[in-house]
């Protein structure tokens, strides 16, 4: 995909520094982001990889500071275009939310509400922000449902979400995002609740208003096929940290974290044959995270890590530089250990 | 997200916990349900133990030969006689059994008619289950309580002269059978759904793959896994069972003969100014069992429901 | 198409209702033989032929099916018959009386409205909070305790401990209230309107609370209050309205059995309402009055059934009559 070079001077429009997310459960404290660290460059697209319950989704609400209850931002710092977002006063935020950062949402059968028709839910929002009367508003919109790609626009919006199939009502879902002209687009799993031919039609649709709008996009998802396609930088997330991050080519070319590894070799390549004798031998990784309720003293992975040590077992690695823009948090490729 | 959260996992049990077991894990965590399943047992207790717990007689009235009738509490009458000259406390522990008596009489009758009608509608379906359901309807819109008070009435009439007039506390079961005639469709819905959800589970076609009797897929393999969600419904039923059975007793529609709450209310309401305690003590007596089936119920439904809420 | 169908579907369901319950009552007092027998039974002197003449008059003779006609005929043309005991026209009672009964429950269910959206809101927005947790319990509580009771509870403190209301009937007897009819009249709803609002914004706060928690939960209101409204407008312009939906059964519930229920409240404060009329023809047996009270209150309750289902229609884009 196009990737617009980032120069290493100007600073990154979005930088996250030490987020700390918890769930406070009748059963206790749950550390579902615990210390993670990521930055956004401006034009640039980041991809936060993870396995379900890594921490991914929420690390991005947190973002906007909308992690639901009983979740809580505990810690950390939001640094976007040189302020703290964390540390905004509510009625700020709201001119930050939708206007400046915007969110496309993983479900977008769920994502938008089913008793206002699209044209009254965009609407409101764009009234809101001031950027169009309640008159002009249905003009300004129709011309971005037709931007995102939907044909007879006038016709969309006076239908209901239930009206529209599953790549229609994302890309409503993305005409939504874009409304205010954001800076930057929080995009939760764009693609994984649809179907797999509209999937790419929508990764290609954000790319392409990516490219022409010139924003910054933080994309999250499970599937390095996704970010292969999409990311000019990549962070990885296992259990709530961040085992790794640098440019895409890095990643792919010499990942270094164990985890990193493992998930890379259990993508389906082409170049590669996976039978022996008949029986399929695509490399799975062995094992399941673990509860973050009470999360195991040390490295997070290393009940599944092949080149776990004793050491890996009792403390937490630091981030440490092993290249240009690409940091790891291992003790194996020489992380610092932070007693846990 | 909930991904994130799986408890550490023990050691594998020899028995994975069934259903009812987990429920008993989830339910004993709940504050609510185990206050009412508190005051439920406290209910039953009274019931049971009511002629060692009672001070006086129940029928003893010779408080008003001595004047003593409307008395405020005193060591003798802890809560006061009232306009009868009954000691409210006996009066108030004996009406235990009969409110029980009520709740688990009516929400029998309307289990087993709303488990059989829905049942049926749900395992046969089609035409049936049409017709069924329509039915559950009719009495699901029908002004229940008005239609009961006239009945009760009626019916009262009508037995006078027949070898039913001889049938000890009579108003007492009509009250308790009409209750369950009209509290059956909630009941119904409930069954239909899960007969409905549950035929099409796994374990019950391998059941029929492996040639169990219909009688068997039915009653141990439907049954016993539609029970947790009905149970829910049969708590609230008898809260409201006894709810119902004091309102149609308040208005003078009751068993004169039982020893009820809502009796209790009819006869000494008029003399709520002088003797607020003959009101009073069956009004909580009435309250804490609703109350506690309630609570019961709303701890079942976290127990067996986890997902409908958090 | 679809939708005609399902209106002439329903309407036909609503008039078997009809016709079902007033077929159970006519039968049920049928079943007693004649009622006026029953009633001039222990009158001195009442002769064989003034009974049958008495019944004549009251249409009571003939078969138990020319009898049911009969009054089924005469009541489609808004005649209900006169009644036995007050020997007035029962059309004009149950308007004269269900007036005085409307006038309690329909400000009773409105308050409880307003009131179970404030507690709703308050407590679903701090969920986990102690305030939560409040509400939840008092709605627990006072969804369990019994209407007549808290009516009860009411009188005994502001009527006979405190003094400052009125304890039973809609108008004072002697004097009225800075003599004047409209305040006297306010000044006696006032508790009995408590009553039914307390009881009614307990049951109404439980459903609405649970309903609203869950709808926070879901993805369009993070989406709306992602989008940057604020959220005041989140929860009440988005959330509250789809919380509705599921409550809007219970509501039509409600407004249908505002009859049903009134036996119970107007006997607690001896008002002068339908529900206290039924509660009097059945004790009489006075057949007319019985069967017209429940025709009312029947007829109310499929209103509100079928107004329940319009409600959905026009709340609710995805649901279509049919």
């Amino acid at each position: 995909m196009p990737s617009i070079p980032v120069s290493a001077s100007s600073p990154p429009l979005l930088r996250a520094e030490g987020l700390v997310v918890h769930f406070h459960t009748r059963d206790g404290v749950v550390r579902a982001v615990d210390g993670v660290d990521f930055e956004v460059g401006r034009g640039e697209t980041l991809g936060i990889v993870g396995e379900s319950g890594s921490g991914k989704t929420i690390s991005s609400l947190a973002l906007l500071r909308l992690v639901p209850p009983p979740a809580r931002i505990e810690a950390g710092r939001v640094l976007f275009e040189g302020e703290d977002l964390l540390a905004l006063p509510e009625t700020a935020m709201t001119r930050v939310r939708g206007r400046r950062i915007s969110m496309i949402f993983q479900n977008p059968a769920t994502s938008l509400n089913p008793i206002l028709s699209v044209g009254a839910q965009l609407s409101e929002i764009l009234v809101w922000h001031g950027m169009a009367t309640k008159r002009e508003a249905p003009e300004r919109i129709a011309e971005l449902l037709r931007l995102v790609g939907l044909t007879d626009p006038a016709a969309r919006l006076r239908q209901y979400p239930h009206e529209l199939s599953g790549g229609m009502r994302q890309r409503v879902g993305i005409a939504r995002a874009l409304l205010c002209d954001p800076s930057l687009v929080l995009a939760d799993e764009p693609t994984t609740a649809l179907d797999v031919t509209i999937q790419a039609q929508i990764l290609d649709l954000l790319a392409e208003l990516r490219a022409r709008l010139g924003m910054s996009m933080v994309l999250v998802t499970h599937d390095m096929g996704v970010v292969a396609r999409m990311a000019d930088r990549i962070t990885v997330m296992y259990a709530g940290r961040v085992c790794e991050s640098g440019s895409a080519r890095t990643i792919f070319h010499s990942p270094q974290h164990p985890y990193t590894r493992a998930l890379l070799d259990s993508m389906p390549r082409l170049d590669r044959s996976y039978r022996s004798g008949g029986r399929q031998l695509l490399p799975a990784i062995a094992g399941r995270p673990p509860g973050l309720l009470n999360p195991p003293a040390g490295c997070r992975f290393a009940a599944r890590c092949p080149e776990a040590t004793a050491e890996c077992r009792r403390v937490l690695p630091v981030q440490v530089a092993v290249g240009p823009d690409h940091m790891v948090a291992c003790l194996r490729r020489g992380s610092q250990g932070m007693a846990a | 997200m909930d991904a994130a959260i799986p408890a550490p996992l023990p050691a594998p049990p020899v028995k994975p916990p069934g259903i009812w077991r987990q429920g008993w894990y989830r339910f004993r965590r709940n504050r609510g349900g185990m206050v009412g399943l508190g005051l439920v047992l406290l209910v039953v207790l009274v019931a049971l133990a009511c002629p060692f717990l009672a001070p006086h007689d129940p029928g003893d009235q010779s408080a008003m030969l001595r004047g003593g009738a409307r008395a405020a509490p005193s060591w003798l009458h802890p809560l006061g006689t009232d306009r009868m000259g009954y000691d409210v406390l006996s009066r108030v522990l004996y009406g235990a059994p009969t409110a029980l008596a009520v709740g688990l009489g009516a929400m029998a009758i309307a289990s087993l008619v709303g488990i059989v009608i829905g049942g049926i509608a749900g395992y046969v379906g089609g035409l049936l289950d049409e017709v069924l359901m329509r039915f559950a309807e009719f009495f699901l819109v029908i002004p229940v309580f008005v239609v009961i008070l006239a009945v009760v009435r009626l019916f009262g009439i009508i037995v006078v002269g027949t070898p039913l007039e001889k049938v000890p506390h009579l108003n007492l079961l009509t009250i308790i059978a009409l209750l369950g005639l009209f509290g059956w469709p909630p009941i119904a819905r409930m069954a239909r759904a899960e007969f409905l959800r549950l035929k099409q589970a796994e374990f019950v076609e391998a059941a029929i793959c492996i040639g169990a009797t219909k009688r068997d897929i039915l009653l141990r393999h439907i049954l016993p896994n539609a029970l947790p969600s009905l149970i829910v419904l049969v708590a609230l039923g008898i809260g409201g069972a006894v709810l119902a059975e004091a309102m149609v007793s308040f208005l003078g529609f009751g068993d004169p003969k039982a020893i009820s709450w809502g009796q209790m209310l009819y006869f000494n309401y008029e003399a709520l100014k002088v003797a607020p305690w003959g009101s009073l003590a069956p009004g909580v007596a009435i309250f804490l069992t609703v109350l506690g089936f309630n609570l019961l119920a709303d701890g079942l439904t976290d127990a067996f429901n986890p997902r409908l809420r958090q | 198409m679809g939708t005609l169908r399902y209106i002439l579907r329903r309407l036909f369901f609503c008039a078997c209702l009809v016709v079902g319950v007033s077929l159970i009552l006519f039968a049920l007092i049928n079943a007693i033989g004649n009622p006026i027998e029953i009633l001039l039974a222990e009158r001195p002197g009442m002769t064989d032929e003034i009974v049958a003449e008495i019944s004549r008059y009251y249409g009571l003779d003939g078969s138990v099916t020319d009898r049911y006609l009969t009054w089924a005929g005469a009541m489609l043309q808004g005649d209900f018959g006169t009644s036995i005991i007050y020997n007035q026209p029962v059309g004009g009672m149950l308007v004269t009386f269900g007036l005085e009964t409307l006038k309690i429950q329909v400000p009773g269910i409105l308050i409880a409205l307003l009131a179970s959206v404030g507690a709703s809101v308050l407590a679903a927005t701090r969920q986990y909070s102690r305030v939560d947790f409040g509400v939840i319990s008092a709605a627990m509580l006072g969804h369990s305790l019994p209407g007549f009771f808290v009516g009860i509870l009411l009188i005994l403190v502001f009527a006979y401990w405190l003094g400052i209301l009125p304890s039973y009937g809609a108008y004072s007897t002697r004097s009225m209230l800075m003599d004047s009819e409209i305040i006297d009249g306010l000044w006696h709803m006032v508790l009995p309107v408590s009553m039914l609002a307390f009881f009614n914004t307990a049951t109404l706060t439980l459903l609405l609370r649970a309903s609203l928690v869950d709808t926070l939960r879901q993805d369009y209101i993070t989406a709306a209050r992602a989008a940057g409204l604020p959220e005041r407008r989140v929860v009440l312009g988005h959330a509250l309205r789809n919380a509705f939906i599921p409550v809007l059964t219970y509501l039509g519930i409600l407004f249908g059995l505002m009859l049903g229920t009134a036996p119970v409240t107007e006997t607690v404060f001896t008002w002068p309402g339908l529900g206290a009329l039924y509660i009097m023809a059945i004790q009489q047996l006075d057949y007319p009055l019985i069967m017209g009270t429940t025709m009312v209150i029947t007829v109310m309750l499929v209103a509100a059934t079928l107004l329940t289902d319009i409600a959905y229609v026009l709340i609710d884009p995805r649901i279509r009559l049919g």
